[in-house]
Order: C-alpha cells, then sequence, then structure tokens
C-alpha cells in the first residue's frame, strides 16, 4: 500500500490532475464534499487531503509515503524527507516587498512580516542583517501599509496584489513550484514504484 | 520463578548485547556527566545542539551526556593495537520536532586505534548484523557511502552546504540548479543501482574503489547493502566510511555512523582512526 498526501487546495488539485493524467485515479477526489481519504484498491493507493503546511509532517513521519508539498513550505520547515522531483506546477516566488516610497534605513532593526519566520530569518542571517519578525496568518500587504513593519516576505505569483496596494519586490529569495517528497525510510522499501509513480507523472 | 515479559526494546537491547560480546567487543560504563566544556567545542558533531546542564557540589558546570562517542574517545588512552567498545546507555537531547530535552536509549559500538581494512569491515558487518537482531522478520537496509570521497570533491567549492542538503535530499533538480559537479549529480542519481557505475569509478575518482572492496568483502550480505550517497551529512567529522539503517515500517534512521578519524585528530589522538556505530532503540517499541 502507497499512501499519498496532497495539499488541500488549488496547488493540489494541480498536483492529483498529474496523478490521474499518469492513471493514479481516485474515484471522487475532486467532488465538493468533505471526505478526504480515498482508495484505490486496484492500484493499491491510498490519497488524502491535508492542509498544504501540513505535508511534510505527514511525509517525514512516514503515515504517507510520498506527498507534494510547495518549495515555500519545505523551505520553512525543513523536513528530513527526499525531494525527489519538481512537479513543474505553482509556480511562484518567495520575495521580500516593501512600500514603492520605502527607504531603508541599515542602522536601525527592519521590522518584517511574513507567514515563513524560518526563511526570513535564514535569509537575512545570510545577509547579516538584524531584524525582529512579525508572524501573521495570511493579508500580509497590509502589514507595510498600516506601519506595522517595514517589509513583508511573502509568495509573489503575478505581483497584482502588491501592486494594488503600492508595494513591489525589492529583494528575490526564492523560486518556488511543487515538488514530490518522500519518507526517507519508505522508499527503501518501497523505491520501486515510488519511482514509477515518478516516471509517470513526470514524463 | 520470575515471570515476567520484557519491553521489545530491552528485549533488542540484550539481543544487541550478546552480539557484541560475541565480536569480542567489551561493555562501556561511563559516568553520565561531563563537564559542560567539554562540548562547548564540538557541537558541530552532536545532531542536537542543546544541552541540559546543571552545577556540581564544587561549582562546576556539568551536561548530561548528549552523545557517548565523544565520552569514549575522551576516556580511552591511546595505546597501539585495536580497542574495541559497545554501550547500552542514556542520551539527553533535544530531538527536532521535540519540545523539550528526551532521553533517549542508545545502544552501538566504537572501534578505535590503528585500524585495519578488516576492522572497517567487521563494524560495517556488525551493523547489518544489528538491525537483523532488532528487525523481527522485517525487511532491513544499510545505506552506505563515503564521506571522504565527497569532502574531496567539493574542498573550494563554495555552495557546499547547499550541495550537501540537496544530496543528503536526493534533490537532483535542486544540484542542477546550483550547478553542482557532475560526480556529485550521478552520485545522487544510483541510488539502488547493483554496481557502483564504471564512470565514477575511474580515473581521479577512484576514491570510490575503496567502497566498491568493501562491498566486495561483505558479498554474502549483498541484498540488505546499498550504496546511497543520501546519508552523507557532517563533513566536518567523518571523513571516510558513512552509513545509516533502515528498518520497515520506522520511519527514520534507527543506526547511524561512520568512520570519524577527524573528530579523533581534533581530540589529539594523532594518528588512531576510528569508527563506530549508534542503534537508536526507542522506535523499535513502535513497531
Amino acid at each position: 500500500m502507497i499512501n499519498i498526501a496532497l495539499p488541500k487546495g488549488r496547488l493540489g488539485e494541480k498536483v492529483y490532475k498529474l496523478f490521474a493524467e499518469a492513471g493514479y485515479e481516485f474515484p471522487g477526489m475532486l467532488d465538493k464534499n468533505r471526505k478526504l481519504i480515498f482508495e484505490n484498491k486496484e492500484l493499491g493507493m491510498r490519497c488524502f487531503w491535508v492542509k498544504p503546511f501540513d505535508v511534510p509532517v505527514y511525509v517525514e513521519r512516514g503515515t504517507a509515503d510520498i506527498g507534494a508539498a510547495g518549495k515555500d513550505i519545505l523551505l520553512e520547515r525543513s523536513p528530513d524527507v527526499y525531494e525527489l522531483a519538481d512537479l513543474k506546477a505553482g509556480f511562484c516566488r518567495m520575495a521580500v516587498a516593501a512600500r514603492n516610497d520605502f527607504v531603508d534605513d541599515p542602522e536601525r532593526i527592519l521590522r518584517v512580516a511574513t507567514e515563513f519566520p524560518n526563511i526570513a530569518q535564514n535569509y537575512y542571517s545570510g545577509i547579516g542583517r538584524e531584524i525582529d519578525i512579525i508572524t501573521l496568518r495570511g493579508s500580509l500587504e497590509l502589514a507595510p501599509v498600516l506601519g506595522l513593519s517595514d517589509v513583508i516576505v511573502d509568495i509573489v505569483e503575478t505581483g497584482t496584489t502588491l501592486r494594488e496596494n503600492n508595494l513591489s519586490v525589492v529583494n528575490f529569495i526564492a523560486d518556488l513550484s511543487a515538488r514530490l517528497i518522500a519518507n526517507k525510510s519508505a522508499y527503501k522499501f518501497k523505491g520501486e514504484i515510488i519511482n514509477e509513480i515518478i516516471r509517470r507523472i513526470i514524463k | 520463578m520470575l515471570s515476567f515479559r520484557l519491553r521489545p526494546e530491552e528485549f533488542a537491547a540484550l539481543n544487541l548485547r550478546a552480539l557484541y560480546e560475541n565480536y569480542h567487543y567489551n561493555f562501556y560504563r561511563m559516568s553520565r556527566f561531563e563537564e559542560y566544556d567539554f562540548y562547548a567545542d564540538k557541537k558541530d558533531f552532536l545532531t542536537s545542539k542543546r544541552i541540559l546542564t546543571f552545577t556540581d557540589i564544587n561549582g562546576r558546570l556539568m551536561a548530561l551526556r548528549p552523545d557517548v562517542t565523544l565520552s569514549i574517545i575522551k576516556h580511552c588512552r591511546t595505546v597501539e593495537g585495536v580497542q574495541k567498545f559497545y554501550y547500552d546507555e542514556k542520551v539527553y537531547r533535544v530531538p527536532k520536532n521535540a519540545s523539550n530535552f528526551q532521553e533517549i536509549s542508545q545502544s552501538g559500538i566504537e572501534c578505535i586505534g590503528k585500524l585495519s581494512t578488516e576492522n572497517l569491515r567487521e563494524v560495517v558487518e556488525l551493523a547489518i548484523l544489528s538491525l537483523k537482531t532488532i528487525s523481527g522478520g522485517k525487511k532491513y537496509i544499510l545505506d552506505i557511502a563515503d564521506a571522504g570521497f565527497i569532502a574531496e570533491l567539493l574542498k573550494d567549492n563554495e555552495n557546499k552546504q547547499e550541495i550537501l542538503k540537496c544530496l543528503a535530499e536526493k534533490n537532483i533538480h535542486g544540484l542542477k540548479s546550483i550547478n553542482a559537479p557532475g560526480e556529485i549529480i550521478a552520485l545522487a542519481e544510483f541510488d539502488s543501482e547493483e554496481k557502483i557505475p564504471e564512470k565514477i569509478l575511474s580515473g581521479k575518482y577512484n576514491a570510490l574503489y575503496k567502497l566498491a572492496e568493501l562491498f566486495e568483502s561483505l558479498k554474502k550480505y549483498r541484498d540488505v547493502m546499498r550504496v546511497d550517497f543520501s546519508v552523507v551529512s557532517n563533513l566536518n567529522y567523518y571523513n571516510g566510511i558513512v552509513f545509516r539503517g533502515f528498518i520497515e515500517g520506522i520511519p527514520e534512521s534507527i543506526l547511524s555512523g561512520g568512520q570519524y578519524d577527524t573528530m579523533m585528530r581534533l581530540m589529539g589522538h594523532k594518528n588512531s582512526k576510528a569508527i563506530g556505530f549508534a542503534v537508536y532503540l526507542d522506535e523499535i517499541g513502535r513497531m
């Protein structure tokens, strides 16, 4: 039995389509209901929707053998897992953004609002800048507009939301997309099946 | 007669003791405490940087041992020949994702001194037999690599840390995106292959012959050994063979070890080599 954790939401649905097109179908996966676990007995596989941020937890602890997670979440949580493939879905970037009129004062501690405190911390330690992290759970754009923070570290897809709030990207941190991850131990014993799945969904 | 049932991890620990005794390893018993200073400059060697400290009755800052290997190196006197130890101890660490210190059961062996190829072979064999002993009939695998070879390849590479991280993740697309050397990518790619590819064995990369020789000398365990360079982690201390063991159904590696001559040198044993491994038994109970 192979257990697969997919992230609930748009990215997960894109990834599920890759699985379905490769012949790994789980009837009812895309129906609008509250069911979370789907089994395909013929394939000997089970697929479940979990919160995007939790995918690495399920995989690292072996509840799921493989999973699909955004690179943002992998960078934030640094799970001890294999990152076997770039699924080339959900392309976006992790970046620093600030108000268009923002001028950085290097003598001050920079106030950084983010949903990704570890990514922000690593980035700024890397360039030797002292920061004050303000962890938020969404609507990051508000923080610099209202003066809660100087900059934000956030996912940027098209940049439309930033523009509408008079914000712009000031630094690039990383390219993001969905990645296929595997539990290290599970990969030892189910490696052939996992590699076969990857071969078929990557094409 | 007193009758009671041993917990699986206790049973496993006793079986391992029997195994190591059979191979003439000596039981090593040590104090639970070391002076804190002893660990202060060796934190890179420890898997968890946090150390549980207290002040003893003389006012010295002491640490509850986070690791056994360092204590064994410290207390072993350099002598001619080879010293073989095994231990069954508790260590105190903050495991990744844990919210506080935990007491962790650790068994293992260390083989120290003027080591021959045969000594290295024996330790790797004991790693395999340890897995077999505690696996309870489940499948097991020992992944093996050569850390010295990777260190050589990455000697002057400024992306070293990033490359090592990708290697540990089998992250081929990541390695390519940071322009890792082709040899590293080749090593990352051949996890379940039967043989070490010729292109890596040839020319200046013949350091891998050591690994090939080791596999040859352990032929009868071929089914449970694999070359897998994702086990290479800490190049500051490990300088030769490194390995990790997995048992089906246990999500993390349960055995981990390697050759750490560099650590020996750092601790003043100039001409000694050392190899050893630790088995983490707490997960056994959950199987």
